[in-house]
């Protein structure tokens, strides 16, 4: 592979950004990012411990409607556009800021909220507006618009890591890999804790794990470090599987029937096991609520914010003080027109709302830049973005997982963050 | 069998310093298997008794080149299932409602049913070259009625054919010009998704030294290249077709890596954009991109310039032509010495344990959700699923993108639902031992063992310590300190696993 010779000052001395990643990260190498060199077995039995926060991505899926979850309350416009949608400010959850309530199905979220572990940041969004399902999540996820760039964010943090452990980047629930981890890191999928198993007859298993093992020995053979992965994310999980069973049921009351609550259920056991994770990707979906949205004790969005509320507080409460080490972020691919439609819905739009949980935030607060719901303020009809995912997402790369700002260069190319305030900065 | 060879991936990696060995023999054996390793979605004693038929390999691969010469009856049967994977956009309109899958899901059902089953097996892959080189990700929004008129109309019409005409059906594709905006795009104000992806994925590619310039003004020859929509009064006949909106077209003059148009008036915006994509079809950055991605499908995973550079001229020379280049490409001394130097993607992995163990469509069994429905989903969890991949640039052919743990379990565990015979909703599985011994009970644990191997892995040496491996697990499973002292009765519940961990092994990922 020839490099191109063009140094970049920035780039050269990215912290924990080899040359080769970031070309390989920007797109520069083009067919060469897959030179086999860079890719060698080795590198994946040569991880240290992660030490850094874990972040937790759960996708909203379909568009989640940030009006409903933090309902701007305080603004005339807001009844007025959604008269039969709009959450009551009587039945709001107060936040202190007389422009904001919380959707009262966020009610166990109240905890973490008194405690600080808890905020949302208002009218964000991704650069794209397209209001289409696809477009947007794929922009969502690729977060590098108007470049060539073909991966995820998720998977260029990880490659800005570096490290390719087994458990650094685990994608739970769907068994796929998520938009966000699109790219060339190690990424282990699964299901559930419980379903990662080898599928054969319970008395053969044994049997066959060390069959493949001895199949799988030879380091120059190109599936090999993923054989070997595999192996050894069987056994760990296969520990931690038979130590839940041991334990009985958790204390924790996660939602019944809830593929989220399930999903955090099995992150808490990963994250209490400590096996090297730094990012963990879950999603929701059902968010496409064109008809009978509700308001506030009632509807698909209550119900919906009322799952993925309490699926977050008994992952919190499970989790104890280890919370602290975690960030929940959720990331939808675009909010909802800001007046309702004719069936007691709303169709696409843009501006949303995010929420953030977990240690390391200014929490109990509302951020973000408020544009109004007056008709000169909306954009198309939209909530107007005024703060871009990746500030938020920058800003918790470089305040809690101390990545340099070329780093974040790297995973968010031609951007430049804007700070939202929403991470303490490190105190030591 | 009882080699004490180096493994092979070892001399794999030995590969390119082996390319100037002796002069390949075609007519053995050996090259048979590894065409068919390249050519096929998985070797079948079907598929070795077809090439026997043809007298040889290449003359085999001859009858490749003529699909429609081959019956493929048994796959037609099979693809009744899913009536909507080849319905035109103006039937989904009118059966289903805005955004429904049921047409994408049922091409990807097909497509997958044909890339177990067809007889057309190099069809099915360069199909899935061009749907990969051509992406458009299915299923996703916007192309929910149209993405099976392109399989049908771009892709399949054109696989073996000219590349500048595939490109040219694609240009008026409706569910590229959705796919990448161009549907929306205004002269006034260009959306230049398409223009970029054309030069970038499609033809050029990123070395060929374009500037921004260049995509703003290929979209503003793009400009008006339309699709019929609901807003539009004349759509009930055409809802979801190609339609040219003059209005929308941006008039003056254009220039591209040194082709330029007067494009004098909105009238004739079709025709400039038709002139752009013949010369870019013809560019000779397009024939060494084509050239290139054929040899990295088709030969290693980092090709010889040498090879590229010949094959970009047979497609030059040949007007752009594929079947000559494929022809130059499987012919080449480069081929012939790559055997081995190619890993399956997660995909053709499950898919060719399906063919190597006989699976067969149940004639007249229409059940949309059958066994093929749910490995379907299998490959998704894969990140592999038919025409699946998310983004513009299709599914990466190289070994070091296919890495990841729970991938690797999902295969395993794909190889041992194939192999216990556990979908069968509309499936049959032939007996394994009728299927892969004979039907003859093997007088000894190592004979199993060989016997096996030879039938799945035909042409591959399997290692004394692989194959030690295989007899360690049927001693461990049945608890005999000894595999010669296992039982005959214990071959029914080992045989399954057996053939799973061959599935499971490094011989399998070899393309």
């Amino acid at each position: 592979m020839t490099e191109p010779t063009d140094e970049c000052q920035e780039c050269t001395s990215a912290r924990s950004v080899s040359r080769r990643r970031f070309l390989q990260a920007i797109g520069v190498t083009g067919a060469a990012v897959a030179a086999p060199s860079m890719f060698s077995a080795q590198a994946a039995f040569a991880a240290g411990p992660h030490r850094g926060p874990v972040l937790v991505v759960i996708s909203l899926r379909g568009g989640m409607d940030g009006l409903s979850l933090v309902p701007p309350v305080g603004d005339p416009n807001y009844a007025k556009l959604r008269p039969s949608i709009a959450v009551p400010q009587r039945t709001a959850i107060p936040t202190d800021d007389p422009r904001f309530g919380l959707h009262p199905a966020l009610a166990p979220l109240r905890p973490l909220w008194d405690s600080k572990r808890l905020s949302f940041v208002h009218a964000v969004a991704s650069a794209d507006t397209s209001r289409s399902h696809f477009n947007a999540t794929a922009e969502l996820e690729r977060s590098a618009p108007g470049t060539n760039v073909h991966s995820g964010w998720l998977d260029r943090v990880l490659r800005v890591n570096g490290r390719n452990a087994t458990f650094e980047a685990v994608a739970l629930g769907t068994g796929g890999r998520p938009g966000h981890l699109v790219g060339e890191s190690d990424v282990l999928t699964m299901r559930s804790l419980s379903s990662f198993t080898l599928a054969g007859p319970d008395t053969l298993c044994p049997a066959m794990a060390k069959a493949l093992r001895a199949l799988h020995s030879d380091p120059k053979a190109p599936q090999t470090s993923s054989a070997v992965a595999t192996l050894t994310a069987l056994d760990t999980v296969g520990t931690i599987n038979a130590q839940r069973a041991k334990a009985g049921a958790p204390a924790t009351a996660y939602p019944a029937n809830s593929a989220l609550g399930a999903a955090l259920a099995d992150a808490a056991a990963l994250i209490r096991a400590d096996v090297g994770l730094a990012a963990l990707a879950v999603e929701i979906g059902g968010w496409d609520m064109h008809i009978a949205l509700g308001n506030a004790g009632e509807g698909q969005f209550a119900a919906l914010a009322g799952q993925v509320a309490a699926a977050i507080a008994a992952f919190a409460a499970d989790l104890g003080k280890d919370f602290d080490r975690v960030n929940v972020v959720t990331m939808s691919e675009f909010g909802r027109r800001a007046g309702q439609n004719g069936s007691g819905g709303v169709d696409h739009g843009h501006g949303n709302a995010m929420l953030l949980a977990g240690g390391g935030l200014v929490g109990g607060k509302v951020h973000g830049r408020w544009p109004g719901l007056a008709k000169d303020d909306l954009d198309q009809g939209d909530l107007a973005a005024t703060t871009d995912y990746r500030d938020v997402l920058a800003e918790f790369l470089v305040r809690r997982a101390g990545l340099g700002q070329n780093a974040v260069s790297v995973v968010f190319p031609n951007y430049k963050p804007r700070p939202v305030g929403a991470f303490r900065r490190p105190t030591a | 069998m009882r080699s004490s060879r180096p493994t092979k991936q070892h001399r794999l990696e030995r590969g390119a310093k082996q390319a100037r060995a002796a002069a390949p023999d075609r007519s053995s054996e050996k090259f048979a298997l590894h065409l068919l390793r390249r050519t096929t979605f998985g070797i079948t004693p079907d598929l070795r008794a077809d090439v026997a038929d043809a007298g040889g390999a290449l003359a085999w691969l001859e009858q490749q080149f003529d699909p429609e010469s081959i019956d493929d009856g048994t796959c037609s049967g099979a693809l009744a299932a899913w009536p909507f994977a080849t319905t035109d956009p103006q039937v989904n309109h009118a059966t289903m409602g805005a955004g429904n899958a049921t047409s994408m899901e049922d091409l990807v059902r097909a497509t997958l049913a044909r890339q177990i089953w067809s007889r057309r097996q190099l069809f099915e892959v360069m199909v899935d070259f061009w749907s990969n080189h051509l992406n458009i990700t299915c299923p996703s929004g916007t192309v929910w009625a149209t993405k099976a008129w392109d399989d049908i109309h771009v892709v399949r019409a054109n696989a073996l054919g000219r590349f500048e005409d595939m490109l040219q059906a694609s240009v008026t594709s409706p569910a590229m010009l959705l796919y990448l905006n161009n549907a929306q795009s205004r002269g006034d104000a260009v959306n230049e998704n398409y223009a970029r992806e054309l030069l970038e994925l499609h033809t050029v590619g990123l070395g060929a030294g374009y500037q921004h310039r260049d995509i703003v003004n290929a979209a503003r020859a793009l400009s008006g290249l339309s699709v019929w929509d609901r807003s539009d009064k004349a759509a009930a006949l055409s809802l979801g077709t190609f339609r040219y909106r003059a209005e929308w077209h941006y008039v003056g003059p254009v220039s591209v890596l040194g082709w330029s148009h007067p494009n004098g008036d909105a009238a004739g915006g079709v025709e400039v954009a038709r002139s752009l994509i013949a010369y870019l079809a013809r560019h000779p950055s397009t024939a060494e991109r084509i050239a290139r991605k054929l040899a990295v499908r088709f030969v290693r995973d980092h090709p010889s310039a040498a090879l590229v550079r010949r094959l970009a001229r047979v497609y030059l020379d040949s007007d752009t032509e594929i079947v000559p280049v494929l022809r130059a490409l499987f012919t080449s001394d480069e081929f012939a010495n790559a055997v081995g130097a190619k890993v399956r993607r997660p995909a053709e992995v499950v898919i060719a344990g399906w063919r190597a163990l006989g699976a067969q469509p149940i004639p007249g069994w229409l059940n949309r959700n059958n066994a093929v429905a749910q490995l379907r989903w299998t490959l998704s969890e894969m990140g592999n699923a038919p025409l699946g991949w998310p983004l513009p640039d299709g599914y990466p052919d190289v070994a070091a993108a296919w890495k990841g743990a729970g991938l690797t379990l999902t295969a395993w565990n794909a190889h041992l639902t194939a192999a216990t015979h556990r979908l069968n909703n509309g499936v049959l599985w032939p007996d394994l031992a009728t299927h892969l011994l004979d039907g003859a009970v093997p007088t000894s644990w190592d004979g199993l063992v060989d016997t096996l191997t030879a039938r799945l892995l035909p042409g591959q040496r399997v290692s004394p310590a692989h194959r030690a491996a295989f007899l360690a697990f049927l001693a461990d499973a049945a608890g005999a300190a000894d595999p010669g002292a296992l039982r005959p009765q214990d071959l029914k519940a080992l045989l399954p696993v057996l053939v799973a961990l061959v599935l499971d092994s490094p011989y399998w990922s070899v393309r």
